[in-house]
């Protein structure tokens, strides 16, 4: 007899909606969370003022060095005082890059992970996602298509909330909206020339995941909308926009079916040859090092794609010496990610007597891909979206000269109104491009250490240099002046924060290592439905569409677990 | 009369956050009640009175509070004591030196008994050259941006010169600038 029917492996973004989806099915589910429980009424800071948040709200710069050099490296822009308990400390969970790589594997582990301080951008992925590698003969080809995650889209947007405008862009479906962050009139004069110099663009919206007009349903999980603080970073007490903490996990625990333990890092996942079953995992406790075996029916894995790729190569049989569920060798491979570096912005006129009323949270345009829609009409393969805004910009650094009244009083108005923007390409999957475990070093729990091997191919460098030149010329189109384009940089693979790949799926067990339910081909009881399962990247923020995978895969589970056969 | 902190909770509970109040803030900042001539936690006497000085002139007071009202040199007192590291103190320390014999030499004595308007100038000069080209200033443009920064986080700063809000509630894309 199982402890439960279900075992849900990580507490964040997917792993919160598993969880949701399952309990809602009146499974009982354990949801195993690695690190410690975050309790908003004490670990979110959003409700302190400037003046309560001291040194300018900056880490030591010795802590820094210390403990955060890869994450503050990553996202300085996001840890701060205030906010550093909600990412990991580099000297406790080191990782290994392969010679002559970089990666940035930036993390928070506790309850919900990193849906607690994503940056909550939220698009839908279309046929032009879901088709491209056949098209191209690249890879392998998606098992599903767009008509089959589409109900699953909606189901999770009426749950989730999502800001944003219809307009009907094939490359780009329409999500459940709650009304959108209206555009600054600098954003519309943007749009205006943008659409009418570049016909096939568009300058819309960004759709992110706060409410703006909250259901009921919502509001029953004591949600209520954006407050337009732009305090997300430190969390947010108004639960106004998405993450596990603020809405799935309480969800799933009104269901009285979830169990939740945290501090229990997953060493291996049990397997039974005989009945080709996997039949729990084994944990050791973060704090005390204690080791424990849980067991269930079923067990997703959602402990992100780099995460979850480990516990299977650490979870080695006689079935699978190379790692459970791995015959096909595509685990902890085709490790992708989204690539940025080309970045451009300018300054404009006409706007010098307006200004804008509240902080509004998670930038302002997204100018969806326009690249290769029908066919390939540019010099390298897919494409990429611009984020961005138009904002007016004050004077609180303290880098215009002057001094004295005149000095103190510039900073009430804003100074210029300036539009940034930044393309976010996606990056073509390779089986070289791998995480791997070490062979010999291991954290203090002794887990191996990952290492990455991860580059960029000729396909991102052209792509992004093209970027840039787009940028500029819709800059340009738009009458901006002082126009600063930097030189293509390409961020270090991981800085996206998009890990996806490392168990992709795909139609057979030879070349994938799950089918299109997000389940193991070699293991029927087993599903991973975080960014493992992305047989490509697309160039839309993925969390939304893991999410819909982990709804559709855990009513499957569901299914066959009603139907006797798990 | 509700307190800030009472108030934030009050909208939480009336827009139905009701189980997540977060902590509002009961810690005050580490910032030492400083006199101009006094030694801080990082800050010499000399140094102090300079900061303080300086900063006085930069942010002067007006209808609002201005940099000595708040406190900025505490402030920054506290920023060197416990933000900045090793090298950044030295720097900074450097900084000051410069700073303090090039404001010494441009009103030819101790500046902080030059007259307001000799004072005035002086630093504005020197204001002047390190935003046009003297790039050997750039000591006394991060000491600017910090006193700046600090400013604006201060509760006098923050509400009563730069109107910040701490609860918008809503979003306005298009807000008229009354020039008045």
């Amino acid at each position: 007899m199982a402890d439960f029917d279900a075992i849900v492996v990580g507490s964040g973004m997917s792993g919160g909606m598993s969880a949701k989806e399952l309990t809602e099915r009146g499974l009982k589910v354990l949801v195993l969370e690695r690190g410690p429980e975050i309790i908003p009424e004490r670990d979110y800071t959003d409700n302190l003022t400037p003046w309560e948040k001291p040194n300018l709200d900056s880490v030591p710069q010795d802590e820094i060095a210390e403990h955060y050099p890869r994450q503050y490296g990553g996202v300085a822009y996001a840890i701060k005082e205030s906010t550093k308990h909600f990412w990991v400390k580099d000297s406790e969970h080191p990782y290994e890059e392969a010679e002559g790589t970089t990666y940035d594997w930036l993390r928070g582990y506790h309850t919900a992970g990193r849906s607690i301080m994503w940056s909550r951008q939220t698009y839908r992925l279309s046929d032009l996602d879901f088709g491209a590698n056949k098209r191209e003969g690249h890879a392998i080809d998606w098992p599903i298509r767009y008509a089959d995650i589409e109900p699953w889209y909606t189901k999770v947007e009426t749950f989730v909330g999502i800001s944003g405008s219809a307009e009907g862009l094939p490359q780009l479906p329409d999500s459940v909206f709650q009304p959108a962050f209206e555009l600054t009139d600098a954003e519309k004069s943007l749009k205006a020339s943008v659409e009418s110099s570049f016909p096939e663009r568009n300058v819309i919206p960004a759709r992110i995941a706060h409410l703006t007009d909250a259901t009921d349903e919502q509001k029953e999980l004591g949600r209520s909308n954006c407050q337009v603080r732009n305090h997300c970073h430190q969390g947010c007490s108004f639960k106004a926009y998405f993450s596990s903490l603020n809405a799935t996990l309480p969800a799933a625990e009104r269901t009285g079916n979830l169990t939740m333990v945290h501090n229990a890092i997953v060493q291996s996942v049990e397997y039974d040859a005989e009945s080709n079953r996997v039949t729990g995992v084994r944990i050791v406790d973060a704090v005390s090092n204690e080791k424990r075996t849980y067991t269930a029916k079923v067990i997703f894995l959602n402990a992100s794609t780099i995460a979850s790729a480990m516990i299977l190569l650490q979870s080695k049989s006689e079935t699978f010496a190379n790692g459970l569920a791995n015959h096909s060798d595509q685990v902890g491979r085709n490790l992708m990610d989204h690539v940025s570096g080309a970045n451009a912005s300018g300054y404009l006129s006409g706007f010098n007597n307006k200004t804008t009323f509240g902080r509004r949270p998670s930038g302002g345009i997204y100018i969806p891909r326009y690249a290769n829609l029908n066919g390939s009409d540019k010099p390298y393969a897919r494409g990429f979206g611009f984020q961005g805004g138009a904002t007016a910009v004050g004077n609180a650094g303290g880098q215009i000269p002057g001094i004295g009244r005149a000095f103190k009083e510039a900073h009430r108005m804003p100074s210029a109104w300036r539009i940034g923007i930044g393309a976010f390409g996606e990056q073509l999957s390779s089986p070289d491009n791998r995480v791997t475990l070490h062979e010999s070093k291991r954290d203090k729990w002794g887990n191996p250490l990952a290492v990455f091997n991860v580059r960029y191919g000729e396909n991102e460098y052209k792509m992004l240099e093209e970027a840039s030149k787009d940028a500029v010329a819709m800059l340009e189109a738009a009458g901006c002046t002082n126009i600063t384009a930097t030189d293509v940089n390409l961020t270090k693979p991981g800085n996206r924060i998009h890990e996806m790949g490392s168990a992709r799926m795909g139609h057979d067990r030879e070349t994938s290592v799950l089918n299109g339910w997000c389940q193991a081909h070699d293991v029927p009881n087993l599903f991973i439905t975080d960014g493992s399962f992305m047989t490509s990247a697309g160039c839309q923020n993925p969390s939304l569409t893991y999410m819909a995978f982990s709804a559709r895969a855990a009513h499957y589970a569901a299914d066959l677990i009603a139907q006797g056969e798990l | 009369m509700k307190t800030r902190r009472e108030f934030v909770q009050g909208l939480i509970l009336a827009v139905g956050g009701a189980a997540t109040l977060s902590a509002c803030g009961d810690k005050a900042p580490a910032v030492m009640a400083t006199a101009p001539n006094n030694p801080g936690r990082f800050y010499s006497g000399d140094e102090m009175a300079l900061v303080s000085r300086v900063a006085d002139l930069i942010i002067p007071e007006t209808e609002t509070p201005g940099a000595l009202q708040v406190n900025v040199a505490g402030y920054l007192d506290g920023l060197m004591s416990d933000w900045a590291s090793a090298n950044t103190q030295e720097q900074h320390r450097a900084a000051l030196v410069r700073l303090r014999s090039d404001l010494d030499a441009a009103v030819a004595g101790p500046f902080e008994r030059a007259t307001q308007e000799d004072a005035e100038r002086a630093l504005s000069e020197l204001d002047a050259r390190a935003f046009e080209s003297d790039q050997s200033l750039g000591g006394y443009r991060q000491l600017k941006g910090w006193i700046t920064q600090s400013y604006f986080a201060t509760e006098g700063g923050a509400v009563q010169e730069l109107k910040w809000v701490a609860l918008p509630g809503r979003w306005d894309p298009s807000v008229d600038i009354n020039p008045a």
